[in-house]
């Protein structure tokens, strides 16, 4: 008898935690990152961001299609920052894998080759790893950017030199010779124009270079008002660290495009990077709603409990990648790639990263905020006013503290 | 011997009949397996047979890729014109920069090929028609079939080619080459005709799989053209799988592929410690590859092994 | 002004280039074997350096020995165990072992260090001298110095110490080395553990100029490449003079056609500079 209770006992749970399971359907994310290798650095910053949303949203009670509540799902692999690797991960995530849609990888240049693959399978790609002009300029339907065009990484900067006191008149602007920075100094030299100010020295480096010794040499041979830089973290690392060894100052000011928003580059500079102005299109501001993180200060707050370093725009943005889709799937109230695909397009929706909206080109575009290092911190100076006081000019390097 | 033919013949059969099964990913893998089986073959030809380490190989296919690349994207000529210019560049090479460099011998060669290698890299992100270092983007394609049968013909040709230096005179010179190159000279070889022809071949069939590689993948830019892991994993599947044989190098290609795909996607974080493993075991345990280990482990059995260790070790 | 300015620049460069290229050249002469993981030895001193100088706050440079010694350790270990087992297979299976080594040591550097960069970074770390108006970095001036002091080291020690001898009798000849009593696979360890150790050093001088990550290696090993090739195998001072050679070159490349045009110079000069050498001293490598 007792065993026989026990039986149909076993029976009826068995039913009920095979209902329940079947109540809980999933929506699997793919992406293939960086995790190890060159930029994997980087990468871990789009895991984490990834990560952290999926977990948080889940934790919320996931998300509605249809009336079906559904959880998210994220599977990562490493592509070692193997080009190759990583196209061949993005067709195992779609075909084998089976995972429902792409978040994207770091970098513009894996953008560039991945999102074909996402193209190719017409399954929507969203993703903040890759801003240059090229990838957004081959008519792809199924890929969207939350990273804001690199052409105006330095327009807030620009526009806040005319403001300064005393103003600049000079720049030498220095960049790198990949996709981002491409277009970045495309972009830099027609604001530059635009405000009148004169390019002394306009230089590009190839990419991955350690020495900066000879271009520096350059650089201080016609002492400019403004240095305006571009390129990946290493690079600045090294130009900066360089800079101070050959004694190369700017009379004004000195700006880079990356950097300044890690806390791990900060770190390693120490002292050296205090005066640097930066830039990001995000800082963790209790202005920014969310549905899910309550806003953007918040957002850091748990970021850093959880990962034990600090939130930059890649996070924020890989966060917002995530959230893209679950606001469109919401949306569509199906997992139909195209109809999902139409309801990003119409994204519309205020997240810890940012108001989020796709342009014409499936990119979005955001004004950069420039900041600057003041005493180890990054400080917000400039978005169209001056939010805080610029350390200003930038004293030279042998009259520091 | 014929018997042998034909089983090869239905290998390369069964294979051509892949894409039915209709599996994304395995035609992916295949796509990819069978590329490398390609270079690995390639590079067996100036590497195994005349014992030239090409350390160049990666800028054959570097040009192979951008001949392809500029053709379509910027001249938007076919994908076949691409593919012939691609090969020519990579051809017209082989034979100014052979003349000079097969001079060159042992370590000196290899690090001259690398050289080589390294600086039309350089020269390349610095033009405007291959795009500086931004790179190309290539028209896409959803048509992974194609690629995979063009992959196949051209394995199955460089293979039969292969066959054919193997039991020709030209096979014979190569290997009177790599063995000792001034008795062959002595002995009436023309070294240099010999080797500058192996190099041109190498170069063919490199760029021919770079080509088709680049219109598949859709962006290429100089750092993934001319790759230099790339060229070292051609040297690795090479000799893994036995260089200087006919079937070596594409069995071992095979095998390698398999498992580093099986480890990139399945445990994805470590497998690049394991493929380095793989190869530091795969240089002490089979110095001469696949090939000769076969036959090495039914003379010797598990002895094989320690043999190597003992005729290698100091 | 500008042109000094450009080639003391070149030159300070050059010393550290020639001294990341000393011990591949020591190895490579000795033991014939071109090793792939080189760059990955230069990354591990630079991180010997990197955690003792944020660990116990010594100074980078007193920490170069320990660093150096720890480096020996790690290179006569790899060759007496390792690669000692296959030193007589072909020069390519060499080749193969070592860039197999240079990939497990990178991903167990990423594993133990993480991706983060690494910068070494004394409070002298940005000083300078001026002099005639040319900006003079003491780093690098240290840098400079260190390099030259240990080529001239190496220099004494394989021309007037019985181990140098040993080392220079078992690289013309095995034979003749076991003759004068020496056993090889021990001279080989320590040849290897001193070619490592020179990385090391190279490497925490790299970290005070540049920064150390887990992949920094292998385009130090390319480096250490063509200066070896530019500077021959005999003498440490004409690796060094080569360093010099291709720090100036790409210094002046450069300025005078452009900052992206560095490698094409480098690595063009390396194929001009093999091919264009007499052939016959080139065979038999």
């Amino acid at each position: 008898m007792k065993f026989r209770l026990a039986a149909v006992l076993a029976v009826v749970f068995i039913v009920i935690s095979h209902v329940a399971l079947a109540q809980t359907k999933i929506v699997t994310l793919g992406a293939s990152l960086q995790l190890t290798g060159n930029n994997a650095n980087l990468g871990r910053y789009f895991r984490d961001g990834y990560q952290v949303a999926v977990d948080r949203i889940n934790e919320k009670g996931g998300i509605a299609i249809g009336g079906v509540t559904y959880r998210l799902a994220l599977r990562v692999l490493d592509n070692q920052s193997d080009l190759n690797l990583g196209v061949q991960q993005y067709v195992q995530l779609v075909t084998r894998d089976k995972v429902d849609f792409l978040l994207g990888p770091y970098s513009s240049n894996d953008t560039l080759n991945d999102s074909s693959v996402a193209e190719k399978y017409r399954i929507p790609m969203v993703q903040g790893g890759g801003a240059a002009a090229l990838i957004f300029s081959r008519g792809y339907k199924y890929l969207f950017g939350t990273a804001p065009p690199a052409e105006n990484y330095f327009g807030s900067t620009v526009e806040m030199m005319t403001k300064l006191d005393p103003r600049p008149r000079t720049i030498a602007l220095l960049a790198a010779d990949d996709a981002f920075d491409v277009s970045l100094a495309k972009g830099t030299r027609a604001l530059a124009a635009h405000y009148g100010f004169d390019i002394v020295t306009d230089q590009q480096y190839s990419e991955h270079n350690t020495d900066f010794s000879a271009t520096l040499a350059l650089v201080k041979s016609k002492a400019p008002d403004a240095i305006l830089w571009g390129g990946h973290e290493t690079e600045a690392l090294n130009f900066i660290r360089q800079a101070k060894s050959l004694d190369v100052n700017a009379r004004d000011m000195f700006a880079i495009t990356v950097g300044v928003p890690s806390a791990d580059f900060r770190k390693a500079l120490g002292k050296d990077a205090e005066y640097a102005f930066g830039m990001s299109p995000w800082l963790a501001s209790p202005l920014l709603h969310d549905q899910w993180f309550g806003d953007g200060a918040q957002f850091a707050r748990l970021f850093q409990q959880r990962f034990g370093y600090e939130a930059d725009y890649h996070v924020a943005s890989a966060v917002s990648d995530v959230e893209t889709f679950a606001y469109a799937l919401e949306a569509a109230g199906t997992l139909d790639k195209d109809a999902v695909r139409d309801a990003i397009v119409k994204s519309d929706f205020e997240c810890v990263y940012a108001h989020v909206r796709f342009g014409e080109t499936g990119q979005i575009d955001l004004p950069q905020i420039v900041i600057q290092v003041q005493d180890g911190k990054i400080v917000p100076i400039y978005t169209d006013h001056f939010l805080n006081k610029p350390r200003y000019p930038l004293p030279p390097w042998g009259k520091r503290g | 011997m014929k018997g042998r033919v034909a089983l090869l013949g239905l290998c390369a059969v069964l294979l051509a009949l892949l894409p039915l099964t209709g599996d994304d990913v395995l035609i992916q893998y295949g796509i990819d397996a069978l590329l490398f089986a390609t270079l690995a073959q390639a590079w067996n030809i100036i590497g195994g047979f005349a014992g030239y380490a090409s350390f160049g190989n990666s800028s054959f296919y570097g040009l192979g890729t951008y001949g392809t690349a500029i053709a379509m994207a910027q001249l938007h000529l076919p994908f076949w014109v691409g593919l012939c210019l691609g090969a020519f560049l990579a051809v017209v090479c082989a034979v100014l920069i052979g003349l000079p460099i097969l001079r060159l011998r042992g370590h000196y060669f290899a690090i001259a090929t690398l050289g080589l290698s390294a600086t039309l890299s350089a020269i390349i992100a610095n033009l405007d028609i291959s795009g500086r270092n931004i790179g190309l983007i290539l028209p896409l394609t959803r048509n992974d079939t194609m690629f995979y049968e063009l992959a196949l013909v051209l394995l199955v040709a460089a293979t039969g080619t292969v066959a054919w230096i193997a039991r020709s005179r030209f096979g014979m010179g190569l290997i009177a080459i790599r063995e000792n190159e001034d008795a062959a000279q002595v002995m009436g070889v023309n070294t240099t005709l010999y080797k500058v022809t192996a190099l041109v071949l190498s170069a063919f069939f490199t760029a021919l799989a770079g080509g088709i590689h680049a219109y598949w993948i859709t962006f290429i830019d100089p750092a993934s053209a001319f790759d230099l892991t790339l060229n070292v994993r051609m040297v690795i599947m090479a000799m893994f799988g036995g260089p200087g044989t006919v079937l070596g190098p594409v069995i071992g290609s095979f095998i390698l592929t398999f498992v580093y795909q099986l480890l990139a996607s399945s445990i994805s974080t470590a497998a690049a410690l394991l493929f380095g493993i793989v190869i530091v075991l795969a240089v002490i345990f089979m110095p001469r590859g696949l090939w000769d280990l076969a036959g090495g482990l039914r003379r010797l059995g598990p002895r094989y092994f320690l043999q190597n260790i003992r005729a290698h070790r100091l | 002004m500008l042109f000094a300015q450009i080639l003391v620049n070149g030159v300070m460069l050059g010393g550290l280039y020639g001294l990341m290229a000393l011990g591949m050249a020591l190895v490579w002469g000795v033991l014939n074997i071109v090793n792939l993981a080189h760059g990955a030895f230069v990354m591990l001193g630079g991180y010997c350096v990197y955690f003792l100088f944020t660990g116990l706050h010594l100074d980078p440079f007193a920490a170069l020995p320990i660093a150096m010694v720890v480096m020996f350790v790690v290179g006569y270990l790899l060759q007496r165990y390792l690669l000692n087992l296959i030193i007589r297979s072909s020069h390519l299976n060499t080749l193969l072992i070592t860039f197999g080594l240079d990939v497990v040591l990178t991903y167990l550097a990423q594993l133990a260090f993480s991706a983060d960069f690494r910068a070494i970074n004394p409070t002298y770390a940005g000083s300078n001298v001026t002099l005639l108006g040319v900006t003079i970095p003491l780093v690098r001036f240290g840098a400079f110095l260190t390099a030259l002091v240990l080529a001239a080291a190496l220099w004494v020690m394989l021309e007037r110490t019985r181990l140098g001898h040993s080392i220079r009798a078992t690289s013309q000849n095995l034979i003749a080395a076991r003759l004068y009593g020496v056993d090889p696979a021990q001279l080989y360890a320590v040849t290897f553990g001193l070619g490592a150790a020179l990385a090391g050093a190279a490497g925490g001088l790299y970290g005070m100029v540049s920064q150390v990550t887990p992949y920094i290696g292998a385009t130090l090993t390319a480096k250490s490449f063509v200066i070896t090739i530019m500077g021959g195998l005999d003498n440490p001072f004409g690796i060094i003079l080569g360093g010099l050679f291709i720090g100036i070159a790409e210094a002046l490349a450069a300025i005078y056609i452009g900052p992206t045009f560095t490698d094409a110079i480098s690595f063009g000069l390396l194929v001009l500079i093999l091919v264009a050498r007499p052939a016959r001293s080139l065979r038999g490598a």
